[in-house]
């Protein structure tokens, strides 16, 4: 299998872990990544500006259709705009109008066909694969899955799973050998969204997130989106963190039995030891 | 005083001064940031790494060999043209006693750096047509020109010198006064066969004249002149020149001035914009020491050192990722190279509102997402320049469209708002917010409002959010759009669709936020009269 590997803006400075360990296990798994230079998702000017919001993420499809590869993106928010851009266009012929003037102009053709996967779900996709890759389970670690909003809902659009009981999470940690507890705030949102702009509530999203699931008894919580970690793990800055956030694609490398360093792990990460 | 003494000493003058006065905005500019703090790996191990960045240009060669050729070209002919030709009195003579430019390998030597020069000067003028054309002002071609005229303007010099009768007299009169002239007509004839000097006067043939010509070159000439055949560009160019014009010695001192001029010109600019970049980019490769991460605890005097590091060359500008963006809203500040240069215009006070609202929305725009910082031919750490200038701006009250929402309550905002016609959101959204269907099946159940999690977090909803989001869709159903664009719920709608989904009438609740969002921002791009 080969994909159009869309790593998105916040990886490179940000979160190299999340780029690392993405790309670690694909490589393992004989996922082929191709890496042509994308731009923008769109999904940050979504608050600014429609066009130029459905205009970026169309133009990332297009080099991928060139490609003739669908696109992957191990990032929740901009897996959501891919969606959102390709329901716009479908739903607006002005728009798409205004669009392929644009694409004509950087000599790209309307991505008629390119579909959009989030890395959750080319792992689903290829479940008996990474069932088998699996080489050293881990025993008794119980994690909190933080699905992230924007590729679950509105799911007419991102078409991700069902949008008020969601499995597809539970299900691959669950090939790890670990444990995915139920808790009550697993759909709920990050706060992300809400960082530079309303940094209170922001604040208390993320706390209340993170209090519920360290009630609910995990080890630690997993996430698999750039701005779902950036929010939860030691990168916010966030003084109360209650339970530590883990990127799945960390997890599941190693399960896979790959090498701390190989998954951007920093020596000493706390929740390691959880993970034997 | 004469024109070169003149015209070297202004030239100096005013690269030295204004040398002086770009340095000083290296201290300046920086320090307008917050500090930062804290320090990067140690001194020696970044000299190694960014002299090689210097000298091998390594940062240009990762992006195209094209460019890198071309500039490597121009520097290794220009550097010794520099000097070892135009400083010769200062440096060639004193360190090779038998120096005359007319000698080989001078003579050669200086044919060849300027060929190599020119070369590398032709392929980047080449690459800044076919793939920079758009993004160049006039001091990017100003600099292609000033160096090319230096360089052509020289070879025409040499050629119009080799031509010259005049020069001919002047040398004979000099260094042969005591000629018979039978002697001088057998040495013009040499001169004009050999070596290419334009005669008026009817030169003779006969094989004795030319033999007496060749021993007078040999006793009188030769030992301060190659054959002007190894100065192989300069004599080639004069077939430029018909024969039939008597022009040599006129065209050799027009030259002379513009070839000058030029090279004093180009040393007088060298303060000015992009003239600068041999020092401020040298001096910004190595105290970035090679590193193409964006490196915290960047002192203040590096940031001001980065933000006059540009050379221009525009692959920031061409690898941006927001380009797309760039597209669409046509805000020049949205591409790196552009914002740099307002960026540095706004720390020295000197934007006009409209341009500064330009450059905040450029600075807001950008993901932060590292490419321009790992393109940089110059080294920059561009990343640092924008997380600390968005910072900077922030703190002055410019925190972009969010911000600027913010400044006023939400009834101030319905004011301002009633009063004018808003149209339809459909020029910046699906028109959702607009179109009576979209609230058709709402009852005003207050499910959206429900399961809201800003609502939730809220200690008190109406002092922190002044609308719920279904009392929003209430005000949207009756037209009352201008009551609902400022209120705090819209702007801090954390965008995660539960009451788009939860809601049991399938109104697009989320959807018709963003449009307001996007209205919001239609609306204050607008009113700054922004790009």
């Amino acid at each position: 299998m080969k994909y159009a590997y869309f790593p998105g803006c916040k990886i490179a400075h940000y979160l190299p872990a999340h780029g690392k360990s993405v790309e670690a296990v694909c490589a393992h798994l004989g996922l082929e990544l191709i890496k042509p230079e994308f731009s923008c998702c769109g999904y940050p000017v979504r608050q600014e500006s429609r066009d130029a919001s459905v205009y970026s993420a169309l133009r990332s499809l297009a080099l991928s259709a060139r490609l003739g590869l669908d696109l992957m993106t191990p990032c929740k928010c901009c897996f959501g705009n891919f969606r959102h851009a390709l329901h716009q266009v479908g739903q607006d012929e002005k728009l798409k109008f205004r669009m392929k003037n644009f694409l004509t102009d950087e000599g790209l053709d309307f991505p008629e066909t390119t579909s959009v996967r989030h890395f959750l779900q080319v792992l689903d996709d290829n479940y008996g694969l990474v069932k088998d890759a699996v080489r050293r389970p881990h025993k008794g670690l119980k994690v909190a899955c933080h699905y992230g909003c924007h590729a679950l809902r509105p799911e007419n659009i991102t078409h991700f799973d069902d949008p008020f009981a969601p499995t597809i999470f539970e299900r691959l940690v669950a090939l790890t050998g670990a444990i995915a507890l139920p808790w009550d705030l697993r759909l709920e949102c990050c706060g992300y969204p809400l960082r530079g702009r309303d940094e209170t509530i922001s604040g208390l999203l993320a706390a209340r997130k993170m209090a519920g699931a360290k009630a609910s008894g995990a080890d630690v919580l997993t996430t698999a989106c750039t701005y779902c970690q950036l929010q939860f793990g030691a990168e916010s800055g966030h003084p109360d963190r209650s339970i530590p956030a883990v990127l799945f694609s960390q997890i599941l490398g190693l399960s896979l039995g790959l090498e701390p360093e190989n998954l951007g792990i920093e020596p000493g990460e706390a929740w390691v030891r959880f993970a034997v | 005083m004469d024109f070169f003494s003149i015209g070297l000493t202004l030239a100096c003058v005013s690269a030295a001064g204004g040398a002086l006065w770009r340095a000083r905005t290296w201290f300046l500019r920086g320090k307008t940031f917050a500090q930062s703090g804290g320090k990067g790996p140690g001194m020696a191990r970044r000299f190694v790494g960014g002299l090689a960045d210097l000298v091998l240009l390594r940062r240009t060669l990762r992006h195209g060999p094209a460019r890198w050729t071309g500039h490597m070209l121009l520097v290794l002919g220009f550097l010794p043209l520099l000097f070892l030709h135009a400083m010769d009195e200062i440096i060639t003579r004193p360190l090779f006693s038998a120096y005359e430019p007319t000698l080989d390998p001078w003579q050669f030597l200086r044919n060849l750096f300027g060929l190599i020069s020119l070369t590398g000067l032709v392929i980047l003028a080449l690459h800044r047509i076919t793939r920079l054309k758009t993004a160049s002002i006039p001091q990017d071609w100003a600099l292609l020109a000033v160096v090319g005229g230096v360089l052509v303007s020289g070879f025409f010099l040499e050629s119009f010198k080799i031509m010259s009768p005049g020069d001919f007299t002047r040398m004979t009169d000099d260094y042969f006064p005591e000629a018979e002239s039978e002697e001088l007509l057998a040495l013009k004839t040499y001169w004009a066969r050999e070596n290419g000097v334009r005669f008026t006067i009817f030169l003779p043939t006969a094989p004795e004249i030319t033999e007496l010509g060749a021993e007078l070159h040999e006793d009188r000439c030769a030992g301060c002149h190659a054959p002007t055949a190894t100065a192989f560009v300069s004599r080639s160019m004069t077939a430029l020149v018909p024969s039939s014009f008597n022009i040599a010695d006129q065209g050799g001192t027009i030259f002379w001035y513009l070839h000058l001029g030029l090279a004093f010109t180009a040393l007088g600019l060298l303060p000015w914009g992009k003239f600068f970049h041999p020092i401020s980019t040298g001096a910004n490769l190595l105290v970035r020491g090679g590193s193409r991460a964006s490196r915290p605890g960047t002192s203040s005097l590096a940031r001001g050192l980065g933000l006059d590091a540009c050379t221009r060359c525009g692959q920031c500008s061409l690898h941006c990722s927001v380009s797309p963006i760039h597209k669409v809203l046509g805000n020049p500040d949205i591409l790196p190279m552009d914002k740099l240069a307002d960026l540095r215009l706004h720390l020295d006070d000197r934007l006009s509102p409209a341009q500064t609202a330009s450059l905040v929305e450029g600075s807001h725009i950008c993901t932060e997402c590292l490419r321009c910082t790992q393109v940089c031919s110059a080294g920059i750490d561009l990343q640092d320049l924008w997380t600390a200038s968005k910072k900077a701006l922030a703190e002055e009250g410019r925190a972009g469209v969010d911000g600027e929402m913010r400044k006023s309550t939400a009834a101030e905002w319905a004011r301002e708002l009633s009063s004018r016609k808003l149209g339809r959101i459909g020029s910046t959204g699906a028109g959702l917010a607009d179109r009576a269907e979209s609230f058709w099946g709402c009852v005003q159940c207050t499910t959206c409002t429900g399961v809201c999690p800003v609502v939730a977090v809220s200690e008190d909803p109406s002092r922190d959010l002044d609308l719920a989001p279904q009392q929003i869709m209430n005000l949207l159903r009756m037209g009352l759009k201008a009551q609902t664009l400022g209120a705090r719920m819209v702007w801090s709608c954390t965008t995660c669709y539960k009451c788009q989904e939860n809601c049991p009438q399938g109104v697009p609740v989320a959807d018709i936020l963003y449009e307001l969002r996007q209205m919001g921002a239609d609306i204050l791009r607008k009113k700054e009269g922004r790009a």
